[in-house]
């Protein structure tokens, strides 16, 4: 399985912004990569309705999408993967998941978290997972869309006094 | 490059572009004329020939909100003599972003013309219809295997 993007986004599948991806980086398959979503039939029956149409999609575990990541038969498949924070790309990492660079697209602002951008918001534990994708030489992108400007994500975490 | 030019009632022209942008992200060469009560048709072909002079010879595509309304009508008069534009109407945020996108992957007037009218379309759906065509997901098969699904 050949990785062309890995974005966090937590709305995962969302219309034309997956529309927008997938055509920019080439991608012929969606994977959204999270454990609560894949485990709510009615979520993932509606994420998949919105996925856009000429790609192949799906909603998986984070252990079976690593799975599915080490399957052969899916060597030459180019993948548009979505998760929702950065915990869930260690996660990926940790079950043998090959991750040299993530774009950091959008989490929506909850309590108690910190906004980065108008797209991105971040938790503490945000912050500390993104510090560990750091230090494990991870590059991060933060973009919201294709042709909007692109700017280093850990840079704004230290601008922001986050790290 | 295709020059667009968004025309409708009200303020709907500047609404959708900024809020197209939400979605599309930057978005160039495209003109928005609003129609305000107390304006006519002379103001709008007013509007149409001031905006289109800085197009030098490009092509024009209107979208404009309803066929038969004043920006159509006047866009109809504008158009009717120049070859190289042409007018789409029923404008919405679909028909804008997949006109955006083709514009973007080199289309010309004919190609935006055939995606604004297919995508304004398309973008019109009943959840109640698709879902109930959709098969339900089944999560107990979930988390087996190495195999996508």
């Amino acid at each position: 399985m050949k990785i062309k993007w890995l974005r966090i986004d937590s709305r995962l599948i969302h219309g034309q912004v997956a529309n927008n991806w997938v055509n920019h980086v080439g991608a012929s398959t969606i994977i959204a990569a999270n454990d609560s979503a894949a485990k709510d039939d009615l979520r993932k029956t509606l994420l998949l309705q919105v996925a856009p149409g000429r790609t192949k999609s799906y909603v998986m575990t984070i252990a079976k999408t690593a799975r599915c990541y080490k399957n052969p038969t899916y060597e030459n498949l180019d993948v548009l993967m979505v998760v929702e924070n950065p915990t869930d790309v260690l996660r990926l990492m940790d079950e043998g998941v090959e991750v040299t660079q993530v774009n950091v697209g959008g989490i929506t602002f909850k309590e108690g978290m910190t906004l980065i951008s108008e797209a991105v918001s971040v938790s503490p534990e945000d912050v500390k997972a993104f510090q560990e994708l750091d230090k494990r030489g991870v590059k991060l992108i933060l973009q919201q869309l294709p042709n909007t400007q692109s700017s280093d994500f850990m840079n704004r975490l230290k601008s922001k006094g986050l790290i | 490059m295709v020059a667009i030019v968004i025309a409708a009632h009200g303020n709907f022209s500047e609404s959708l572009i900024s809020t197209a942008r939400m979605i599309f992200g930057n978005i160039e060469n495209v003109e928005q004329v609003t129609f305000k009560p107390g304006e006519g048709i002379e103001n709008l072909l007013e509007k149409y020939a001031i905006i289109t002079e800085s197009f030098d010879d490009d092509a024009v595509l209107f979208l404009v909100d309803l066929f038969g309304g004043s920006p159509y009508n006047a866009a109809s008069r504008f158009v009717a003599r120049r070859n190289n534009m042409d007018i789409v109407t029923g404008v919405n945020l679909p028909m804008v972003i997949e006109v955006l996108g083709k514009r973007l992957a080199g289309g010309t007037l004919e190609d935006l013309v055939q995606t604004a009218k297919q995508a304004g379309a398309d973008g019109i759906k009943s959840f109640r219809d698709i879902f109930a065509r959709q098969k339900m997901a089944n999560s107990a098969m979930e988390d087996e295997g190495d195999v996508l699904g």
